[in-house]
């Protein structure tokens, strides 16, 4: 568990609100996630808009595809971890892998994976599967996939670069690994063709779980996103994953879950400082997944109002301990590069 | 004024030439290093060339992993997170990144693309490939490369439904590899939709880009060469109701250049010196699809080869020149080693000015994609050296006519 000191916090910009403001340029954007890393924030979640559930209007609220966007923002920014959601239906495992492990190394190690569970009813008519994934196959595939990446990920070991131009040798080819996967759904044979991740690998973000997802998600997730709930169902929805999370031979504190969570009006914002801590402290949480609009006076007011708060309150870090999401993360988080 | 030649940067990693990483200064950790490329998309900036340009594999270079451990070739970024990145910290270049048609699905990568032109505010640009390598094959799959036919008919019906997205096509899309149900969602391109470039010389790759393509990337090594390309891809526009001048075609080229010929002689022999005969005969194999070139004499004529699967263009390109020069398959390891069958020139500002001159003034190539053979040193020289003496010559531009990547193209924005 945690000392009891760091809550962790993450912002997500652009979590399905129906913002109607029109400029969502790339400076703008630039300057939202400068403010959450001034105010010290673990990491900036940038969700993927899709065509909205149902509806026939596409949704044009963000001219920007996140890991295009992630890899941008990873040159205006230092510290603050940057994860971007990518589907595994707009993605074969390979790219996908390919795309976050150079995202990391853009980034210095602050990127992440956020990869959502739950099946868009949309999308795979986008991308050749009209009749679209029965939700058993959806899950099992998600889980090979997940698995693949990871996997990929893992390709190349920590030293395997010589750089020894004299000697002639590049790498050292007993340190890169093929992966060889053949599975239900894929069939992979690595390595990546990109170099190891300075935090070893990029952070997995795991959302959108329903009850049959929580084995993959304890065994793989480096962060787990829930749905806010009243205070004993949340309680009980932590301890359980908590216990799955041992039960699979993982220190308990490997994975940070954290509570998805909306502020209200600007006026309440005290009140809503105090419901983080509160809930922090019950031990219903690791910390917050906070979702604003992208209006920069909602980032302003939770950066300038609530972080300080809950600083007061001895529940957040004063700085950034290191300089990857795995050091914001925690120390069970791992590479430290 | 009279037309200006356009040129592209072509980055990669340490440098093209395949022993550059070896050579005493080239930046030998290029493919982590994301600064390393900042200063190299600067350099090309401020020297006004119309785009950076990046290639791709969606897998390694080389199946052999001894031969792969003596190159730099197996880790490098992935370009279109490279270049998004490069997007922020640039602010005129065109930012033109491979992908593959055989390995994505078109919404995804129209979407993508897209994205990457809001970023840099109109700069982007897509070179089509069909992929003729079976490792990437075998990351998708296991069935293996599928046929070079049915890769370009893939790449096709690809093409048709990226640039009817981009256009803002509403209407969904039922065909024989893809379907399509919904527009993209996200606004317009800044300039009108990311320019189109496409890699691949076979007869039907050449029909695909008279049909399609901006900009077209190739290999030639002599003038007859370049020039019957260029009059036969033009020559293939009209019958897709399409101007000669709607695509720019740009041949690589790769320059070592000096202050005097004799140093840059030196510095090419100092390159080649580098090459171990393994990895120059691995390479000359790839190019030629096949697998078993080491088991013949290295001193002896290249053999009899089945007709190729992967890159029919570049092989046919090999057995061209072996047959032209009488070189043996090391003499050909050799020479392929340096700028993988593009044109090389080596020699002063001057010559190499010289020879571009008369490419583009005899109507061979209408700009050059340039291949620097290791990073920074070669790009740096040619930004300094040979780009000075275009411009004295009133062949390339000394500043931007505009901002997006078709403003510096001279291209029509799209309806
Ligand atoms: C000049 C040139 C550059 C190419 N660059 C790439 C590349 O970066 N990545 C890739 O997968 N294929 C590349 N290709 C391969 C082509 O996309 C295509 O697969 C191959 O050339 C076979 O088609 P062809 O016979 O029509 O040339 C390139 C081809 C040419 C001629």
């Amino acid at each position: 568990m945690d000392n009891g000191a760091t809550m962790h916090l993450a912002v997500s910009l652009f979590a399905g609100t129906a913002d109607p403001s029109p400029e969502l340029e790339f400076s703008h954007l630039a300057g939202l996630v400068q403010k959450a890393e001034a105010a010290g924030l673990d990491m900036v979640l940038l969700a993927d808009s899709a065509p909205a559930a149902g509806g026939d209007t596409p949704n044009q609220q963000m001219p920007f595809e996140a890991t295009t966007l992630l890899a941008a923002l990873a040159t205006v920014t230092s510290k603050i971890g940057l994860v971007a959601a990518a589907s595994t239906i707009a993605h074969q495992p390979y790219n996908l892998a390919r795309r976050f492990a150079s995202l990391d190394i853009i980034s210095h190690g602050r990127a992440g994976w956020s990869a959502t569970m739950a099946q868009s009813p949309r999308e795979a008519a986008n991308f050749s599967r009209p009749e679209g994934f029965s939700d058993a196959d959806f899950r099992r595939r998600t889980e090979e996939y997940i698995g693949i990446v990871r996997g990929l990920w893992q390709g190349w070991d920590a030293d395997a670069l010589l750089f020894d131009k004299s000697g002639g040798r590049f790498h050292n080819p007993e340190k890169m690994h093929t992966l060889d996967h053949k599975g239900e759904f894929f069939s992979v044979r690595g390595p990546l063709n990109v170099a190891r991740s300075p935090q070893d690998t990029p952070v997995l973000v795991l959302s959108g779980l329903s009850v049959s997802d929580l084995d993959i998600a304890v065994r793989t997730a480096d962060v787990i996103l829930l749905d806010d709930e009243p205070n004993e169902g949340a309680k009980a929805s932590y301890d359980d994953l908590k216990r799955r999370i041992l039960a699979c031979g993982r220190e308990p504190d490997a994975v940070k879950v954290l509570t998805n969570i909306a502020p209200g009006t600007a006026g309440k914002l005290a009140a809503f400082a105090d419901g983080l801590a509160e809930k922090f402290q019950s031990e219903s949480c690791d910390g917050f997944n906070v979702q604003l609009p992208t209006q920069r006076s909602a980032l302003d007011a939770f950066a300038d109002l609530v972080v300080p708060e809950l600083r007061r309150l001895g529940l957040f870090r004063e700085n950034y301990r290191g300089t990857t999401l795995r050091s914001h993360l925690g120390p069970a988080g791992g590479g430290e590069q | 004024m009279t037309a200006q030649m356009k040129l592209g940067a072509f980055l990669w990693a340490t440098g093209h030439h395949i022993a550059a990483w070896r050579h005493p200064k080239a930046h030998v950790t290029a493919g982590i290093d994301i600064d390393h490329y900042i200063q190299l998309a600067r350099t090309a900036e401020a020297a006004k060339f119309d785009m950076i340009f990046c290639e791709d594999a969606a897998g390694l270079r080389e199946a052999n992993v001894e031969i792969a451990s003596q190159t730099s070739r197996s880790i490098g970024f992935e370009p279109i997170s490279l270049l998004s990145a490069l997007a922020a910290q640039t602010s005129r270049i065109g930012l033109v990144s491979t992908a593959s048609t055989s390995y994505n699905e078109p919404y995804g990568l129209a979407r993508t693309f897209l994205s990457l032109d809001h970023l840099s505010g109109g700069r982007a640009g897509w070179n089509l490939v069909t992929s003729a390598s079976p490792i990437e094959a075998a990351n998708f799959g296991a069935t293996g490369l599928k046929p070079h036919a049915d890769r370009y008919e893939r790449a096709r019906e690809f093409a048709e439904v990226v640039t009817g997205l981009w256009r803002g096509k509403a209407s969904g899309h039922d065909g024989q590899s893809f379907s399509v149900r919904d527009p993209l969602d996200l606004p317009r391109s800044p300039q009108g939709a990311p320019v189109m470039v496409q890699a691949g010389a076979s007869d039907v790759g050449r029909n695909l880009a008279a049909r399609t393509a901006d900009v077209v990337f190739t290999a030639a090594q002599t003038f007859e060469e370049a020039k019957a390309f260029y009059d036969d891809l033009k020559g293939r526009m009209a019958a897709y109701g399409r101007e000669p001048d709607d695509i720019k075609i740009m041949p690589g080229v790769s320059p070592v250049v000096a202050e005097t010929e004799a140093e840059a002689r030196e510095k090419h022999e100092e390159l080649q010196a580098l090459i171990p005969d393994d990895v120059g005969v691995a390479l000359l194999s790839s190019y030629l699809s096949i697998s078993d070139l080491g088991r013949y004499p290295i001193d002896g004529p290249l053999p009899e080869l089945p007709e190729s699967e992967g890159m029919k263009s570049r092989q046919a390109l090999v057995v061209e020149q072996s047959r032209r020069d009488g070189l043996s398959i090391r003499q050909l390891a050799r020479h392929f080693a340096g700028a993988r069958g593009h044109w090389r020139i080596v020699g002063t500002a001057a010559q190499v000015a010289d020879e571009l001159q008369a490419r583009f003034e005899g109507g061979a190539a209408d700009g050059f994609n340039v291949m620097p053979a290791y990073f920074p040193g070669e790009l740096d020289a040619f930004a300094t050296l040979v780009v000075p003496e275009l411009q004295r010559r009133g062949l390339f531009r000394r500043d931007y006519e505009g901002r997006t990547l078709r403003d510096h193209l001279g291209l029509k924005r799209p309806a």
